[in-house]
């Protein structure tokens, strides 16, 4: 199986659980266990929430890309945005490091992306946008998932 | 409306559905004007018909975890399924919210 997808829409908090399904969808193909799903859906939901709250701020009208591409051995997932960009994206990588704390705001995002995945790229830059690339590494189909 | 069910200084609160940054701001402000009742000490979170939750629920579920602690109440979850309750002890709430398994509570 050799798939890829591209998807965009607009930065508003409805498309957080739209992401979820499409990727939750495309992942389908490959029979997935239930545990891969959920990591999946929860990566790319806190790569999109974090495009919705912090790049573009609120602003309904930004664009966030989704592309995901499926081998047999492998997954890569991005979430693109053409926000505010992040200064410092190690501090932001921080567990726990929040640019909001007053909103309930858990700086758990990007660590729970690292934990889900098995590697985590960010490219970012002031004024232009984040770029998340995420892998992760599927079971052949011959592989018992205990 | 979330449902809820009240009972002298009980509250329960029965979530359902998708907990994410769109959700959890609703539910905030839901569960905060229950809150406004004063007598209730004591808050339980059921999750039985959770079916997705990540760090934007986390903050919420802290944010009312501050609300029970400022006035002296305690807080429980109950009903988390493996991959809500693995959300549960990424984040460490394991470690300041009791968890109730089957009807027994377990102080954890």
């Amino acid at each position: 199986m050799n798939n890829q997808m591209e998807l965009s829409f607009l930065s508003l908090a409805e498309n957080e659980a739209f992401a979820r399904m499409v990727i939750s969808a495309f992942f389908m193909q490959i029979n997935p266990t239930m545990s891969l799903i959920s990591e999946v859906r929860t990566a790319v939901s806190e790569a999109v929430t974090n495009a919705v709250v912090h790049a573009y701020a609120g602003k309904p009208d930004g664009k966030i890309f989704l592309r995901a591409k499926i081998n047999v051995r492998q997954a890569e997932i991005e979430v693109e945005d053409f926000g505010c960009g992040i200064e410092d994206v190690a501090q932001a990588m921080t567990p726990f490091y929040t640019s909001q704390p007053d909103k309930e705001r858990t700086g758990m995002g990007f660590s729970l992306m690292l934990s889900f995945m098995d590697d985590v790229q960010v490219t970012s830059a002031l004024g232009s946008g984040t770029l998340v690339r995420m892998k992760k590494n599927l079971y052949s189909g011959d592989e018992h998932v205990p | 409306m979330v449902k809820s069910k009240k009972h002298d200084d009980q509250l329960t609160v029965y979530l359902s559905g998708e907990i994410d940054h769109c959700s959890a701001d609703k539910l905030r402000r839901e569960i905060e004007s229950l809150l406004a009742d004063a007598r209730i000490r004591r808050l339980t979170l059921d999750f039985e018909r959770v079916s997705f939750m990540d760090s934007s629920g986390v903050g919420m579920i802290i944010g009312r975890y501050k609300t029970m602690r400022e006035r002296g109440g305690t807080m429980t979850a109950c009903g988390l399924h493996p991959p809500v309750e693995k959300l549960f002890h990424m984040a460490g709430l394991h470690r300041i919210i009791a968890q109730e398994h089957a009807g027994r509570q377990e102080e954890t």
